[in-house]
């Protein structure tokens, strides 16, 4: 279910623009949240759910992303391996460029924060830290408004 | 009010405990709060309580400080995408800041009782990876509360007390000869400034903060001593500034820091195993070798990255390399957090959200497929859908909302689709079937007759649209949203 939810949300755009379409993330969070709930409001408990509506957020975002980005591709490799996929492509990714010895801890720590954050250099390892901030930043806000207009609907009703 | 602190088992007692840790102390909560991660962990490992109060008290912070250098040191991992990781990080959060509390209360019999459930009880809180259905209704609350305090702290600004700065201080060294020793070359500069603000601070570490910097001052005398990378090479170096400050651990890094900034003839291909007396000593501002103008480049490059990121973290006004990297883990880990959160509690709207967010492919009806073509671009059919469910809705919103869903469509809020359109209206773009184009909003024509409950919060109105949503965008203004 996940994996239809971003593969609908990957294909649909074509070209990687940055992340900063806000909309566009909406959009794809919105679409995933439906899928997400689509396998039973009732029928699953709510923090699977919880980790279901966690998942898709990651995935939007990482999708909106774009696949220039490292951490994009590591984030939505990381979630498209969880279903259990047995099918490993022999695909040929260099995954260690060069292994950290990780002598320094907030050096370690923000490679183990940021997806995709083993194999990078320090100064990539910036940068790619930088926008997954910004994006994150962009998710975060985007899933409050959401609640906040959707606790607004219940407070009417 | 300690008592009713200590008394266990009772969300309001979380609130309060969290409200009371970090209310008053807002100065100074942004960087206990940082520096009370990985001191937690330890807390619970080595059952130090006694010294997380003292922590949280930040009146005595000599206890803090080796806390957090055992902290610093022995940080454990932060799992990114699992759960785990975050449910023991709020756990050991939780159950390191409730027990010193409890032990404030002065009585050992409750303080017994909530140590014993604490980390069962955190973890029935958070129980987002245990499966627990019964933590969930304690969990939205206390973990708004928890990143409640974690915004505060973000929105505090700066504020570096002496007490903040006297904390930084042994981070900023463990930091310092942690990135010195991997990485030769980074972290250079900043240290004099590290060094400088060290002796200025006037906090219970004034002795070895003095002795640094005497020593960074003495140890400029010994440069020669000491090559840019022969990290194994300080045993020369460190025998003469050792006995200027008594850190030996400093010594290596302070002996690369002069002799790094002072000299730039590192390496000269043969690196660190020969005998770095008899290298030619060249000033900073000369440039002889390829691998020091690369080196150099390369930590411009860092700095300035490590700026911009800076920058994306709200209320950082910090200089130090290390503290700077703090903050920004500490921001990510916050922001992570918030996600989490955020997709809790969506479960509370998200009920009654779901009748209204359609689902073409539950359906499985020919209406499904239907709808994907009739309300492609003609605004006859969105008027006659949008009278239609006016209609409904005066009757009943129950059937007004199966109505949209056996048409394949969505009900929105005004706010959350305008708030998504205000960022799209010039934004068009070519797009497949499964796509969208947002436009503006309009409330139902005749919102009128039964508006107080639906108009000002839930009279959107969003449509299946394949394509040419501009002929309606420019047409009727409403707001047509297409999904997949």
């Amino acid at each position: 279910m996940y994996r239809r939810s971003f593969k609908d949300t990957k294909s649909s755009l074509g070209s990687p623009n940055p992340n900063f379409s806000k909309p566009m993330v909406a959009l794809r969070f919105l679409r995933a949240l439906s899928l997400v709930r689509c396998s039973g409001p009732g029928a699953r408990s709510p923090s699977y759910r919880a980790r279901g509506i966690r998942r898709a957020a990651y995935a939007c975002m990482a999708a909106s992303a774009g696949p220039r980005r490292a951490w994009s591709r590591a984030l939505l490799r990381k979630i498209r391996r969880r279903p259990g996929r047995g099918l490993r492509r022999p695909r040929a990714v260099i995954r260690r460029r060069r292994p950290v010895g990780g002598g320094d801890p907030l050096e370690v720590a923000l490679r183990r924060l940021v997806p995709g954050g083993g194999c990078m250099e320090y100064c990539r390892l910036l940068e790619e830290a930088a926008d997954y901030v910004k994006c994150l930043a962009m998710q975060v806000r985007l899933m409050q408004t959401i609640v906040d207009s959707a606790s607004h609907v219940n407070s009417i009703d | 009010m300690l008592r009713e602190l200590v008394s266990p088992n009772s969300s309001a007692l979380r609130l309060l405990l969290f409200v009371f840790l970090f209310a008053p102390e807002s100065s100074t909560s942004a960087w206990i709060w940082g520096s009370m991660q990985p001191s937690a962990r330890d807390m619970q490992v080595h059952g130090k309580t006694a010294a997380s109060l003292n922590g949280i008290a930040a009146s005595s912070d000599q206890i803090a400080l080796p806390e957090l250098q055992n902290g610093h040191g022995s940080q454990t991992p932060f799992d990114h995408g699992g759960s785990v990781g975050h449910d023991d990080f709020l756990d050991q959060m939780l159950s390191g800041l409730r027990s010193p509390w409890a032990e404030l209360g002065a009585t050992k019999s409750p303080w017994d009782a909530p140590d014993s459930e604490g980390p069962t009880a955190a973890q029935r809180i958070f129980g987002v990876g245990k499966e627990a259905e019964d933590g969930l209704p304690y969990a939205p609350f206390d973990e708004s509360a928890l990143l409640a305090n974690r915004l505060r702290q973000y929105q505090i600004s700066g504020g570096s007390s002496p007490v903040g700065k006297a904390m930084m201080l042994p981070l900023s060294h463990h930091g310092q000869q942690q990135m010195l020793a991997t990485s030769g070359d980074s972290g250079f500069l900043p240290l004099p400034l590290t060094l400088g603000s060290c002796g200025s601070v006037d906090s219970p570490n004034s002795t070895v903060g003095d002795g640094l910097y005497n020593g960074f001052s003495g140890a400029l005398q010994h440069t020669e001593s000491a090559n840019q990378h022969t990290f194994p090479h300080p045993q020369q170096g460190a025998p003469m500034l050792g006995q200027n400050f008594g850190a030996a651990p400093l010594a290596p890094g302070l002996t690369q820091a002069p002799a790094a900034a002072v000299s730039a003839s590192a390496s000269a291909g043969g690196g660190g195993t020969g005998p770095p007396r008899q290298k030619v000593r060249a000033r900073r501002g000369q440039a002889t070798d390829p691998h020091s103008i690369a080196e150099r480049l390369r930590r411009e490059r860092i700095a300035e990255r490590m700026k911009a990121l800076q920058e994306l973290v709200p209320n950082a006004n910090k200089t130090d390399k290390a503290s700077m990297l703090d903050e920004i883990i500490d921001y990510v880990k916050f922001l992570q957090l918030q996600v989490k959160v955020l997709s809790m509690s969506r479960l509370g709207g998200a009920a009654a959200v779901a009748p209204l967010v359609a689902d073409m492919s539950s359906e499985g009806q020919s209406s499904a497929g239907r709808a994907v073509c009739a309300a492609g671009g003609s605004s006859d059919s969105l008027t006659v859908t949008e009278h239609q469910v006016a209609k409904l809705m005066e009757e009943d919103m129950g059937s007004a909302m199966q109505y949209l869903q056996g048409k394949g469509l969505c009900l929105m809020p005004i706010s959350l689709a305008s708030a998504i359109s205000s960022a799209t209206s010039s934004f068009h773009r070519p797009h497949s079937s499964s796509s969208a184009t947002l436009g503006h909003l309009h409330p139902l024509p005749n919102a009128g007759s039964c508006d107080p409950p639906s108009s000002p919060a839930a009279s959107a109105l969003s449509a299946h649209s394949a394509m040419a949503n501009g002929a309606a965008d420019a047409a009727k203004d409403t707001i047509v949203v297409s999904k997949g």
